[in-house]
């Protein structure tokens, strides 16, 4: 994907965060140079350049919910993959409650659409998602044991940790149709108890050398 | 005069039970709504024999799982409740077992 591409500065942002997540749980190298350049200064960046980021066409709402439903979907593929190959009961669990949650959350966001007759609208940040998590998928798939249990749950920290602040500071402020914005606002908490769930097991995994 | 007694005793132990029957209160049934994946409210204290009846107001499976086993409602589905009647004395902290950070306690008198 050429960064050229990324037009819109806030979208780019929540990019670079995700990418960043993937990053951590070693996946996407082919895009180091890229995450190098910009991972450091997403902060700084955004915060130096008002005067683009106000100017800059904000994403739409069927951007918005397609980039809800890939998000999830991501996160679903990443638990069935979970279900069959971890090792320990938590991260199994873990995973079943991942595969609920987010096939629940996305039960919600196609009724919504479906109800405002909107088409969701493929777009970078969507495609970034989805290749991060086939990237993350082929990664878990060379693993097994204790690898695959920290591997798995590393990422899904860092992934959750990245969709919520794509979801605080991107898709909710930008969602124009107040339905829309509520859904999302609805479901913040689940990305939240995950992101809790999640750190407890990685810090159990640690403690215990997995 | 022993027919008089008799309805004296009869008035006597019925007055006994209505006064027996009103320094007991009714149980009463308590509604902790899980929503936004919080316990509301998040502590909750009973009389023994009162009734706690959680319903889920989100859209994924929550439980309430004491952490003692004293109950365990397995998966409450999206809108759907449990009850549970507290028969014994105690303090006793729960948490829902798919989202362990998810907690709450209820203390019964």
């Amino acid at each position: 994907m050429s960064p050229s591409r990324l037009t819109n500065p806030k979208v780019f942002g929540s990019l670079i965060a995700i990418s960043a997540s993937f990053s951590l749980a070693g996946c996407k190298k082919t895009e180091t140079p890229a995450a190098d350049t910009a991972s450091p200064a997403v902060a700084p960046a955004r915060d130096t350049t008002p005067p683009a980021a106000a100017a800059a066409p904000a994403i739409n709402d069927a951007q918005i919910a397609h980039i809800a439903v890939t998000a999830n979907a991501v996160d679903s593929a990443a638990g069935e993959l979970a279900k069959k190959k971890g090792s320990t009961k938590a991260v199994k669990s873990f995973a079943q409650t991942m595969v609920t949650d987010h096939g629940g959350v996305n039960k919600q966001a196609v009724a919504l659409v479906t109800k405002l007759n909107v088409t969701p609208e493929d777009n970078d940040t969507s495609k970034q998602l989805k290749s991060g998590g086939d990237a993350n998928l082929a990664k878990l798939g060379t693993l097994s044991g204790a690898a695959f249990d920290k591997a798995y749950i590393d990422n899904e920290v860092a992934y959750h940790q990245a969709v919520l602040d794509a979801i605080d500071k991107t898709l909710i402020p930008d969602a124009k149709n107040v339905e829309l914005k509520g859904l999302l606002q609805n479901v913040r908490p689940a990305f939240v108890a995950h992101l809790e769930h999640a750190k407890s097991i990685q810090a159990t995994l640690t403690k215990t050398g997995a | 005069m022993p027919r008089h007694a008799s309805l004296a005793a009869i008035v006597s132990l019925c007055l006994l039970g209505a006064i027996a029957a009103c320094s007991r209160a009714e149980p009463r049934a308590h509604p902790v709504k899980i929503q936004n994946f919080v316990f509301v409210p998040a502590e909750l204290t009973i009389a023994r024999g009162d009734t706690v009846v959680w319903s889920n107001t989100d859209f994924v499976p929550h439980s309430t799982t004491a952490s003692n086993s004293a109950w365990d409602s397995k998966a409450i589905e999206a809108n759907g409740s449990w009850r549970f009647v507290a028969r014994d004395a105690g303090r006793y902290d729960y948490y829902c077992v798919f989202h362990p950070n998810m907690k709450g306690t209820i203390v019964v008198r």
